[in-house]
């Protein structure tokens, strides 16, 4: 039986642009989109793309305007069944925190249930249930606050299972997650569907994420673009890539060889089954690669060097917390540095000590060799020279024009007239926001776009060192993309020394040349990419990653060089690789 | 990161245990009493089951003390207004203008005395009960005057909401003070006016969030078949124990003495 049944679903809305013209909005075009009972479907899309709208159209958020929308065989658009749908149909959102009611864990997962009058006894039980059924039934009596996000996204799970739903729609439940917690997330929904039998529908935009569904249905611009299984819908490679969306590095990488070798299928999901199918066709003895770094051999120089820096959180009290252990670091004028570690491992008070907004107690910075705490009074100069976006820099957005917004950092910092007129400008054109925006509101623009404006704020001022705390963080795959070209520009044109924090090992991978991996407050490793993926195993042990690709290599009996982090390059070694 | 909202003070003592509706109704009846006291007996009783209260919930003297500082001033205005202004009475002493009458000098000690009572009275209540709970006693003791408009449900919901986002948007009006730091905002220097104006920055970021908070949250609500005060059940009701009956006739005994003593 199709529990969720959508027939020429159509929804629309009316934007009222600011020169009180209306435009009617098609946000869904007519989608015919059946789910059944029990099923793992994930729905991929862009930004904007209508999946959203989808999944608010399900629980009765939103009402449609066009076409059928069936669940458990009750129509949506009749009024009195949205209460007995919304029980049915629990909704879990993507900002852990805006969906946490009360202060307490238990009562939190208790708010459904009570909201549709469950016997108290009864609402007990389902509590205890829930609690369990996500593991976090020894966090029932703590202050939501005190949680990470992925445990708080898991409590949100709770307090929709508690009401007993037979379906759980996720939208985009991970999007504000580092990656542990978004394993936590995944592996509870898995769960779920396979144990309990819940209906899931996980709207996303991490190809990983819905790698692991039944099915998948991509929307595109209010349509069904394509749908499937995972093996179905990622091996149309150039479709799903002209759609902005990704698909697994290994899936391409099949992809690529497919055309040249039919030998090889074109379906590969798993680095497993990918090793299996190159051996399969069998791998020339001896194959040797060997990619020559242009290792530019002049002189480098130093530009930020930290020496002995410790940072210890509320010394002496119960909350002390070690925060950063004798960190040594030598940055080099114009290095890219990708930075990486858990939530927790000291990354963000080392970028925040790293233009003086923490201030060094113990141990010192020095930005081309001036200590950057010594004159407090010339603090604006250091955060001026060292540039630092925080995450969800759009937060920050205040102005009424993002012409001021971006001129806020510099007039800050004394410049005025004819220059601040051209830093504004040249900053802006940079992040690609045209002239014909400058005059209007920043809080117009679609979320990629404001977090453009925000970091054009900060190269206003014209820094040397520009950090960035994850930049990319809760974009879609297009938004990313055009976040990193930006900052590939800034270091590749502007010859600007950058520092990347960032949870993906494939997008640092890609631009770095150097990568820090931060653990317990100590650096465990810094040094060349090619080098850190060497000590995979180590990565592991520590909770990270290596790219796809260099795990395909280092589990294949050939010799290639490390820093091979391109698709399509690894693509070619391999099929020069394969015997014919 | 550590904000404690309100002045919950634990101790796990017989005061802290007691049902939130138990203080909250003690306290009014002690308040009662208060305004009802003219005696110096009936004060000095007052005064003894207020030090009995404090002795049960050991709560340190000090973390009393620190509601009246508060109030410091409105204890010197009301001692300066009384002292000078009230002319009934025997005159004590007579210099220039000013006048002090025995009138006076009892007035001023009366009027003292029970806001110092009043405060320290209050102060247990909120030192010994969580906000969580208070808010729940509230929300079943203003039950009854739903019928003539009270919004008893909506304003504990209301209070409630606000305990659980006091302490993220203090975390976050942290973070854009950071971020706005970090693009060459200056909080510490400057006359009032430019620290006014330096208040923009923060201030608009956080409404702007603080709004996007309550859409997003509303809509959870709304997802989790919340409409109001329809047809809804609580997990935890509520009850009446032991020591909530002896404390009711404790300050029940106090009560009367007082108005038999006044």
């Amino acid at each position: 039986m199709d529990f969720i049944k959508s027939k020429n679903l159509k929804y629309e809305y009316v934007k009222v642009e600011d020169d009180n013209k209306k435009e009617i909005i098609e946000a869904l075009k007519g989608v015919d989109i059946n789910i059944k009972k029990g099923e793992f479907v994930a729905v991929l899309g862009q930004n904007g793309s209508g999946k959203s709208t989808f999944a608010k159209l399900i629980n009765g958020l939103n009402t449609l305007s066009g076409g059928t929308l069936f669940v458990k065989g009750l129509d949506t658009s009749e009024i009195d069944n949205i209460w007995e749908i919304r029980k049915n149909v629990g909704m879990v959102f993507q900002n852990p925190d805006n969906q946490i009611i009360a202060t307490i864990v238990e009562e939190d997962v208790a708010f459904g249930p009570e909201n549709i009058g469950m016997p108290p006894e009864e609402i007990v039980e389902n509590v205890d249930k829930a609690l369990k059924a996500v593991s976090m039934e020894e966090f029932r009596e703590d202050a939501p606050m005190y949680l990470s996000g992925g445990q708080k996204q898991r409590v949100a799970i709770a307090g929709v299972l508690a009401m007993k739903p037979e379906c759980i729609v996720l939208d985009e439940p991970t999007a504000m997650l580092d990656p542990k917690g978004r394993q936590e997330v995944l592996s509870t929904i898995t769960r779920l569907n396979k144990e309990e039998k819940i209906t899931i529908v996980l709207i996303t935009h991490y190809m990983e994420e819905a790698a692991l569904a039944d099915r998948i249905i991509v929307i595109n611009n209010g349509e069904v673009a394509i749908e499937g299984t995972p093996k179905e819908v990622f091996k149309n490679v150039e479709l799903m890539k002209k759609l902005h969306l990704d698909v697994p590095q290994v899936t391409e990488l099949s992809y690529y060889i497919n055309k040249a070798n039919k030998k090889m299928p074109n379906d590969v999901l798993e680095i497993e089954s990918f090793v299996e199918s190159i051996n399969k066709i069998g791998l020339k003895k001896g194959f040797e690669y060997k990619k020559v770094e242009r290792e530019t051999e002049e002189e480098k120089e130093p530009i930020l060097e930290i020496k002995n820096l410790s940072c210890i959180y509320s010394e002496g009290t119960a909350f002390e917390k070690v925060a950063l252990k004798d960190v040594n670091l030598t940055i080099n004028k114009g290095e890219f540095i990708g930075l990486i570690g858990h939530t927790g491992s000291g990354k963000s008070t080392l970028i925040q000590h790293l233009n003086a907004l923490i201030k060094a107690e113990k141990g010192n910075i020095y930005f081309k060799g001036v200590d950057i705490n010594s004159d407090r009074k010339r603090l604006k100069e250091v955060r001026e020279k060292i540039g630092l976006v925080f995450q969800y820099p759009e937060h920050q957005i205040f102005e009424a024009t993002i012409y001021d917004e971006v001129a806020f950092g510099p007039k800050n910092c004394g410049v005025d007239g004819e220059e601040l007129d051209r830093r504004v400008k040249e900053a802006l054109s940079f992040v690609g926001i045209k002239e014909d925006y400058y005059k209007k509101s920043p809080f117009e623009l679609s979320g990629g776009q404001k977090r453009r404006v925000a970091i054009a704020s900060i190269l206003a001022m014209k820094p040397e060192i520009l950090i960035l705390d994850e930049p990319m963080a809760g974009l879609d795959p297009f938004g990313r993309d055009e976040i990193l070209g930006n900052i590939k520009r800034l270091h590749k044109e502007l010859g600007m020394t950058i520092i990347l924090v960032s949870h993906s090992m494939e997008d640092i991978s890609s631009i770095a040349d150097k990568i820090l991996v931060m653990n317990k407050g100590c650096v465990e490793m810094f040094d060349r990419v090619e080098k850190v993926f060497e000590k995979e195993k180590r990565l592991e042990e520590i909770g990270l990653s290596v790219p796809q690709l260099t795990k395909v290599f280092s589990r294949l009996d050939i010799n290639v060089s490390k820093n091979i982090f391109n698709v399509k390059e690894g693509a070619e070694i391999l099929i020069s690789a394969l015997e014919k | 990161m550590n904000i404690t909202i309100g002045q919950y003070y634990p101790t796990n003592s017989n005061i802290h245990k007691l049902d939130a509706r138990t203080k909250i109704l003690s306290t009014f009846i002690y308040i009662l009493a208060i305004f009802f006291a003219k005696s110096f007996i009936s004060y000095n009783l007052c005064a003894l089951f207020l030090i009995f209260c404090i002795n049960i919930s050991k709560v340190p003297f000090k973390m009393l003390l620190g509601g009246l500082k508060s109030i410091l001033i409105i204890i010197i205005f009301t001692v300066l207004m009384n002292m000078f202004l009230i002319r009934s009475g025997d005159v004590l002493i007579k210099f220039w203008i000013i006048n002090i009458t025995s009138d006076g000098v009892i007035m001023t000690f009366r009027l003292v005395a029970r806001l110092i009572l009043l405060v320290v009275g209050t102060s247990i209540l909120t030192l010994s009960t969580t906000p969580i709970a208070l808010t729940e006693g509230m929300e079943v003791l203003l039950k009854p005057y739903k019928k003539i408009g009270v919004p008893a449900h909506e304003i504990a919901m209301m209070m409630s909401i606000s305990l659980r986002f006091i302490p993220t948007l203090i975390d976050e009006l942290d973070k854009i003070k950071k971020a706005q730091m970090a693009r060459g905002a200056d909080f510490d220097t400057g006359n009032i006016v430019a620290k006014a104006k330096s208040m923009v920055p923060l201030l608009v970021p956080l409404f702007v969030s603080a709004f996007r908070r309550a859409e997003e949250l509303a809509m959870a609500m709304e997802a989790r078949c919340y409409r109001g005060d329809i047809n809804r059940t609580k997990m935890k009701k509520l009850e009446y124990k032991k020591n909530d009956f002896i404390a009711y006739s404790v300050i029940g005994i106090v009560f009367v003495l007082v108005l038999i003593l006044r």
